[in-house]
């Protein structure tokens, strides 16, 4: 398939005949190494994994702060420190960045570098797919962006954009038109990443991991993927549609013309309920993991936790309509909806039991991550409580679009998604980055953020029984809404403190990790593959692939029950553990052209909204790089049988160098 | 770390949160939700709303307890040194299936609840009521259409049989209704003891109509005709606020109810059935003038420009009728107050309002484009003046009860 240079090659010093035929060009792969165009290169899961989380991380500073703007707007009656028009661009893009530019890829960042090591793979099925995901991913969130420099603002019409005040005739700037091909660009990375991984777990799986062997993580994640798969084309239909309707004049949302104001609701709340579980299940699967490290006992009923969680996969996408009990959808659909909705907190609660049933009996050692995990578990019980109480379609009525809604939403969110998800960072630091993060920073860390979480959002709950409404950039003096707005406001700063706390710890655990022990390759005694080699992960992952014989497979190879069911040591983590020294593993190359790929297609976008001419260039940039990712050797010939590690030192220096055709 | 203690001891906020709701918590808030004042949203409120809440406080408080408890029971500092291992459990069929259907149980129970309030918001006895227009009595099943605009609420009564929901609902155009017996903006005037049927309906963007006192809230969606229903028991004056995100003055647009006993109800319908009063004083006359060659491009008074009147250039194509302005607490959307404390008239505030309405409520007008919200109309002081004079002077001022409700502070 590739195209290749025949003729003989001058031979560059220390090179045999390696070079004899060369991909020609452009065409030819380069190699892994670590300089920083390596990262832009790269196909390994690992390293696309820590682009996506701390990309991730910094929209969750852009997030945090139109976060604080949002309370300081709020913090007291007639607040004047955004205005009307500014305050509706920044609670839009605050929800839209939390959503698809924080929570998704940071919980994308998990599932690209666990995956594979949780079913002891050494990639994911196509690694230069898998690159192109994280790259069309960053370009469609600078491409979101760029609608505050060149749009004339943010998008102004709330994450749900509800037609028809999405129109160009009630939202006039380029803000929605950023905000609908913005997303489809962000559709089609989740699309690629949940067909990549998909395949992943069901056909990378080690010798011997069945899938009701899987960790409970990969599980969740694997979940996830399947609703992104099915949920993502929704969206991503009603986008083009409202596109259209914005920018070339269609007419599918003008009530005018006959459309009905419901459709855009109808679709996007087929996408936007999954989206739910594509938060929260993330950070259901990394506290399945947490919680029975630290409390000495195996996950209790594995069985009905991944059947729970696939219940709730499939029970997901039959609840839409409760975002609409009060639009006018008729006494049917709305009993229908209630229903449907009450019964998927049974799963729910399920899990909840379960992780309790774990820790019962169990040696609970409260570690930072463990203490993110078990207030994970609370929070969310909150947030799910609270939304069994407006599950009742009638109290729904008076409950829906007030700061009652805010508050759950919050606590499944935050106090679900992203207390879980920190939990995971704290857990899973040693592996990834070979160090801890500190534990004293890292206990201010959760007693702040957990305080100003609940005071943040507690009183919200407060606020919307009180009757005040959402989205609302003020509010009026005497309707008793004073004192709990600064509560809030004064828990966000709270919050905005503890995230800080976080960024410290990241720096300063980096800095003193040279003068403390390393964490070697299992530091918390736990009971998964990627716990099995050398922290952190040598880019072979597997010295050799494992074969596995039940669930906990590594905590197997540690430890025993005797005959009377106590647990023996078998095995030291020394003995037992992978050294990561292996060699002439076969890793699949890096590729440039998954950048390219992703280049052209904000291209597109402006030239969509601005001019035509550019979308032809973006396009054209993105079928050419598409089909020079065609022509690209399968492999780079070289890199087969040598250890890439050893190919560093030489090759380090400039990949263009490489692709002179020499 | 004492720290850590105390903020161990403040995360128990959310379980005194809990507690702060299930008991009431909210006093004088005037949108209160757990403080119905009619028969509709009492029912919603003790089927509805607390059941549900209870069952939600037991579990939170069951698990809660649980958990506490095994952290206090199970803590260890550290697995140094410690090689023993507890019972390795892997599960428990019959416990998990035990507590799987406990959860269907409780939910069942919710459905229950759910099934059984259901009907209070929607369904709709027919009712009849007298009415005397233009001496003549009618009865009266009381309807009134509700249209959404950015950013204030229209109310369109009739007392005939000029609107029909099926009929709406077939071929209806919130923009082209047919013309109604009582046009009013803002403050919504019900007689109590009565089921108000209302049909809801938007002219521009979706909007969502809510009186907590009185039922819960119904989305005005464009192109749907919704019913709904409210209904007070004593004469009263219950606030509301549009709660679906309508653009740039959304948290400006607000809503009032005024129920009245049925005589009152009676005369207010009799005094603003009339057309405007002619004005007799040299300034109102002045401003009459203003009016006929400014605002009448977008305000309607009955008996000045509606047999002239085509369609506003907002992109509702409406903009409030100012037929009884004077009759009405309040303006611009239920945000002002027509009159002060003591009942005289709100000069500085209505005054501002013609002035610079973008300064005081958030609008887009751009030349060129359609509307949204009142534009600023360059007046000059005089000419500010003059209307002040004559739109005070349309309708008769509201009893004095109503205008000291009206203030909020």
């Amino acid at each position: 398939m590739a195209i290749t240079e025949k003729t003989p090659l001058e031979l560059g010093p220390g090179d045999t005949a390696r070079y004899a035929e060369r991909p020609l060009g452009v065409f030819t792969r380069p190699q892994e190494g670590r300089g920083w165009r390596d990262w832009l290169s790269t196909v390994d899961h690992k390293r696309i994994g820590i682009l996506y989380g701390a990309s991730a991380m910094f929209f969750f500073l852009v997030g945090g702060v139109e976060a604080l703007l949002i309370r300081l707007q709020l913090a007291a009656p007639e607040g004047s420190v955004l205005g009307a028009d500014v305050y509706n661009q920044v609670y839009t893009m605050h929800g839209v960045t939390m959503v698809f530019l924080f929570i998704m890829p940071l919980a994308a960042a998990f599932a690209n570098y666990f995956i594979p090591l949780q079913i002891g793979a050494r990639d994911v099925a196509f690694p230069r797919l898998n690159a192109l995901s994280y790259w069309i991913w960053l370009s469609g969130a600078i491409f979101l962006n760029t609608s505050w420099i060149v749009g004339g603002g943010g998008a102004d019409c709330g994450w749900f954009c509800y037609s028809t005040n999405s129109g160009v005739a009630f939202s006039p700037s380029h803000g929605v038109d950023f905000y609908a091909i913005g997303l489809q660009i962000l559709g089609i990375a989740s699309l690629v990443s949940s067909v990549n991984l998909i395949v992943t777990c069901l056909n990378m799986r080690a010798p011997g991991m069945t899938l009701m062997r899987m960790p409970v993580l990969t599980w969740m994640l694997l979940i996830t993927q399947f609703l992104l798969l099915f949920a993502l084309p929704v969206i991503t239909v009603a986008l083009f549609l409202l596109m259209f309707d914005r920018l070339f004049d269609a007419q599918f949302f003008n009530p005018d013309a006959g459309a009905d104001p419901l459709l855009w609701q109808h679709l996007f709340w087929i996408f936007g309920h999954p989206e739910v579980y594509i938060i929260i299940l993330p950070a259901f699967g990394v506290v399945s993991e947490i919680i029975p490290t630290f409390s000495r006992k195996p996950l209790f009923g594995y069985e009905f936790m991944v059947f729970s969680g696939i219940a709730i996969g499939f029970m997901g996408w039959g609840v839409w309509a409760h975002h609409m009990f009060v639009s006018g959808i008729g006494p049917i659909s709305v009993a229908a909806f209630s229903l449907s909705t009450m019964f998927i907190a049974v799963p729910t609660g399920v899990k909840v039991l379960n992780w309790l049933a774990t820790m019962w009996g169990g040696k609970l050692r409260f570690t930072v991550a463990m203490k993110f995990a078990v207030a994970t578990v609370a929070m969310f019980t909150i947030g799910g409580l609270s939304g069994v109480t407006h599950s009742v379609a009638p109290a729904d009525t008076q409950q829906t679009d007030t700061y009652y809604i805010v508050a759950h939403f919050h606590y499944v969110i935050f106090g679900g998604g992203v207390l879980g998800l920190f939990a995971g960072l704290y857990f899973w630091w040693p592996k990834v980055w070979g160090h801890f993060l500190n534990e004293r920073l890292g206990n201010w860390n959760f007693w702040i953020m957990l305080v100003g979480f609940n005071l943040t959002f507690g009183p919200m709950h407060i606020l919307g029984l009180q009757g005040m409404s959402r989205r609302i950039d003020t509010y009026a003096r005497g309707y008793g809404f004073e004192f709990w707005n600064m509560a809030a406001t004064v828990g966000s700063l709270l919050i905005a403190v503890s995230v800080l706390i976080f960024m410290w710890n990241v720096v300063k655990s980096k800095r003193d990790a040279p003068h403390l022990p390393p964490p070697g390759p299992d530091p918390w005694d736990a009971r998964s593959l990627e716990w099995s080699i050398p922290s952190p992960v040598p880019t072979h992952n597997f010295d050799t692939v494992p074969q596995v014989h039940g669930r906990d497979e590594w905590w197997h190879t540690k430890y025993a029950e005797n005959d009377e069911g106590q647990v023996v040591r078998v095995a030291t983590t020394e003995e037992a553990a992978q050294t990561g020294e292996a060699t002439g593993v076969h890793l699949p190359s890096p590729s440039f052209w998954p950048l390219a790929v992703a280049v052209g297609l904000p291209l597109i976008g402006y030239g969509l909204i601005f001019n035509l001419w550019l979308a032809l260039v973006g396009a054209l940039l993105t079928i050419a790089s598409l089909y020079s990712w065609a022509m690209e050797p399968v492999d780079d010939p070289d890199a087969a049988h040598d250890h890439h590690e050893e190919h560093h030192e030489d090759d380090d220096a400039d990949p263009d160098e490489e692709s002179d055709p020499r | 770390m004492r720290f850590a203690t105390l903020a161990r001891a403040l995360s128990w906020t959310p379980a005194l949160l809990v507690v702060a709701i299930a008991t009431g918590c909210a006093s004088d808030a005037e949108l209160d939700t757990f403080a119905p004042q009619g028969p509709i949203a009492r029912e919603l409120h003790s089927r509805g709303v607390l059941p549900v809440f209870w069952i939600a406080a037991v579990v939170f408080v069951g698990i809660t307890v649980a958990m506490v408890w095994l952290i206090w029971r199970h803590r260890v500092s550290s697995y140094e040194g410690d090689d023993e291992w507890p019972a390795q459990t892997h599960g428990h069929v019959p416990l998990e299936v035990g507590w799987t259907v406990g959860f269907l149980v409780t939910m069942a129970a919710v459905a229950v609840i759910m099934v059984l309030s259901l009907p209070t918001v929607d369904a709709t006895e027919v009712n009849k009521m007298k009415v005397d227009i233009d001496d003549r009595s009618v009865e009266w099943e009381p309807t009134v259409v509700v249209v959404g605009n950015q950013w204030w609420w229209e109310f369109r009564y009739y007392f005939g049989d000029q609107v029909d929901l099926a009929d709406l609902r077939a071929h209806g155009d919130a923009k082209t209704l047919p013309p109604a017996d009582i046009v009013t903006s803002g403050q919504m005037m019900i007689p109590t003891g009565e089921e108000i049927e209302l049909i809801i309906t938007s002219r521009d963007v979706i909007h969502s109509f809510w009186i907590p006192a009185l039922n819960g809230k119904r989305d005005a969606v464009p192109n749907r005709f919704s019913p709904w229903k409210i209904e007070a028991s004593d004469p009263g004056f219950y606030f509301g606020q549009c709660t679906e995100f309508c653009g740039l003055s959304h948290s400006r647009m607000r809503m009032q109810v005024v129920a009245l006993s049925p005589p009152d109800f009676q005369s207010w319908v009799d005094s603003t059935t009339q057309d405007a009063v002619e004005p007799t004083d040299p300034a109102a006359l002045a401003g009459l003038e203003v009016f006929s060659g400014i605002c009448t491009s977008c305000h309607v008074i009955e008996g000045v420009n509606d047999d002239v009147f085509e369609r506003a250039d907002q992109a509702s194509g409406a903009a409030p009728n100012l037929t009884h302005f004077a009759n009405r607490s309040t303006f611009a959307g239920a945000i002002f107050n027509t009159y002060n404390a003591d009942g005289s008239l709100n000069r500085i505030q209505l005054e501002a309002w013609l002035r610079n309405p973008g300064d005081l409520k958030a609008n887009y007008t751009v030349p060129g484009e359609q509307y949204r919200g009142m534009p600023d109309l360059d007046l000059s002081e005089q000419q500010i003046d003059d209307l002040v004079a004559y739109l005070s002077g349309l309708g008769a001022r509201p009893a004095d009860w109503i205008i000291e409700a009206t203030q909020v502070e």
